[in-house]
């Protein structure tokens, strides 16, 4: 933008225009959900006919997307722990060692990526079936791992490739043990990348339907499950009420973040490591 | 932990004390990550295989080998329609977003006040936090018959009679578009901050109208951007499951619901075959758009 103009030229005016109608689209389908969750009444109307607090109350008295949430958020925690911990060890062996064929075991370790959910959660689903261990916590546990694991290893990986290995030479070099080199010197410098790969597998973990709606019996479903399965049924604010709630988490959440990193990076980190992944795939 | 038995110094920057198990540590440090792999992505998809080998009839599952399944879905024209309708709305889909995406990203990088550009990347990627299901839900209020959207368009006076926007295609179009948007702009964007503002600059001092600027210099620089974008948002779009459920109200039957469909009827054979298509266009599709991104970076 050159400061001699001082009326902007049309098109920047127009890309203005459309900037705020394209975050207008983005913001409105949240917004309409936030007022629909304070209407009065059972049915969809607009302009709302009064305002109450019910389906707060209402929501309040379900029982089963209490419990949903908690087991969510364990799982999440729980398939987030496993696949950091693996998925830090894999990236690191990838990095750090040559391997015979290691753009093949990348691809592969990958590919869970581009394989449409519903498949995985199908074959899952018969294999479970199949061995027998259908309604066992640690078949949901290795799902949501597997899910997650490909963008721990894409985030890591790259991190870990522009990690200076000569720090760690040093380290060794002056008597460090591999451990405590690997805690004191490699994990500081990856922990902000860790960072995301956590929040980011804990938020595909959380959102997961696909791979989890094979998998959950009716009395222990995950929140996501609870709502879709809930929405097919009954199209009452309550649902409207418990996604305001998720929304003021996530933004909660994007704040902290925001805090966290500085200069809000995060969700561009967080497409980052999206981008990363998929990148890897094409490589 | 496995971590302690790294071996010290192996590795491209050092070469000493290569031993003899030289292989051990990395095989050590891959062991979780490949036995996790084997037993929740090998070995179902294997089964997954298998089942699509077999025969659905009269109610039970006919364990013997047969082909008939994969022979319905060629020359049953019912699993055609499915096939041709998933591919379909991929495609508008991807079109949809593109459109949307491709202004957007070139707003957030011709924005001049860093502020604004940081909160329009905010406003842009913190709807993939909140969960699908929240987001299509949105959206089957927001297109209701009694919706704001149909609200305001019948106050504009631009229609009389509310459009049924909600359980039907348009409706699904609508919310994928919204719920792959981040996923378009990010590669987008990330094309355009690595172009290099000297070959703008050049353009510009040799005479070329802003027009011709973006026509000759922007978009063919930012088109693998454009085409990465595209094929993340296909291959989505392919698999997209929640939004067509709960926007579809069961008019929109594509490929992925059909599966649901047939699991939940325990018509496993069908479930397989389907799921093999859905993967084998998956794959199809990756490969044909990373053709793709060759061509447009030769450019």
């Amino acid at each position: 933008m050159r400061t001699r103009n001082r009326i902007p030229p049309l098109r920047h005016l127009l890309l203005a225009l459309f900037s705020v109608l394209a975050g207008l689209f983005i913001v409105s389908p949240l917004a309409v959900v936030v007022l629909n969750s304070f209407s009065s009444v059972a049915y969809n109307v607009f302009p709302p006919e009064g305002y109450s607090l019910r389906w707060y109350r209402n929501l309040a008295g379900q029982d089963a997307f209490y419990g949903a949430a908690v087991r969510s958020v364990v799982l999440a925690l729980v398939a987030t722990s496993v696949s950091l911990v693996v998925g830090t060890m894999a990236a690191y062996a990838l990095v750090r060692y040559r391997i015979p064929g290691s753009d093949m075991v990348k691809a592969f370790l990958l590919s869970p990526i581009v394989m449409p959910k519903i498949v995985l959660g199908v074959a899952l689903f018969m294999f479970f079936v199949e061995v027998g261990s259908l309604n066992s916590y640690w078949s949901l546990v290795v799902t949501h791992a597997v899910v997650t694991l490909p963008f721990v290893i894409a985030i890591l990986s790259a991190s870990l490739v522009s990690f200076d290995w000569t720090l760690q030479e040093a380290a060794m070099d002056l008597g460090a043990g591999p451990l405590y080199t690997f805690f004191r010197v490699v994990l500081p410098q990856i922990s902000v990348s860790m960072i995301v790969a956590a929040v980011f597998s804990f938020i595909i973990s959380f959102d997961q339907v696909e791979t989890t709606v094979f998998l959950v019996r009716p009395s222990s479903n995950t929140l996501p499950i609870e709502m879709f399965l809930y929405l097919q049924k009954w199209q009452d604010p309550t649902i409207a009420a418990l996604s305001t709630v998720l929304i003021g988490f996530a933004i909660v959440l994007v704040v902290i973040l925001t805090v966290l990193f500085g200069k809000g990076a995060l969700p561009t980190r967080l497409a980052a490591g999206q981008k990363a992944a998929q990148k890897e795939e094409s490589s | 932990m496995a971590a302690d038995l790294i071996g010290p110094r192996i590795g491209p920057a050092s070469k000493r004390r290569r031993g003899r198990l030289a292989w051990l540590p990395p095989l050590l440090l891959l062991a979780p990550t490949l036995c996790l792999m084997a037993y929740a992505f090998v070995l179902p998809l294997l089964t997954f295989f298998r089942f699509s080998f077999h025969k659905f009839e009269r109610g039970r599952l006919q364990e013997a080998f047969s082909l008939d399944t994969y022979r319905r879905f060629m020359f049953d024209e019912y699993y055609h329609a499915i096939i041709f309708d998933t591919l379909r709305m991929a495609g508008i889909v991807t079109v949809l977003s593109v459109l949307i995406g491709y202004p957007l990203a070139y707003a957030m990088w011709r924005i001049g006040r860093p502020a604004v550009q940081k909160w329009l990347a905010v406003l842009v990627f913190s709807p993939i936090i909140v969960s699908v299901v929240v987001r299509s839900y949105g959206w089957t209020v927001l297109l209701a018959d009694q919706g704001p959207v149909n609200y305001i368009l019948q106050r504009a006076g631009m229609i009389d009679d509310p459009l049924r926007l909600v359980y039907n295609l348009t409706g699904v179009l609508i919310s994928l578009a919204h719920v792959f948007l981040p996923f378009v702009v990010f590669p987008i964007y990330t094309s355009m901050v690595r172009l290099d503002p000297t070959i703008k600059e050049a353009a510009e001092d040799l005479g070329a109208g802003w027009w011709t600027v973006f026509r000759r210099v922007t978009l063919p620089l930012t088109l693998p951007g454009l085409v990465a974008g595209a094929q993340i948002c296909f291959t989505l779009a392919l698999g997209a499951f929640v939004t067509p459920s709960i926007l579809g109200g069961g008019r929109v039957l594509v490929l992925p619901l059909h599966v649901y469909r047939a699991t939940a009827d325990i018509n496993w054979p069908v479930a397989a075959v389907g799921g093999m298509v859905l993967l084998v266009l998956s794959l199809l599709t990756v490969a044909s758009f990373n053709r793709l991104l060759r061509y447009s970076e030769v450019r």
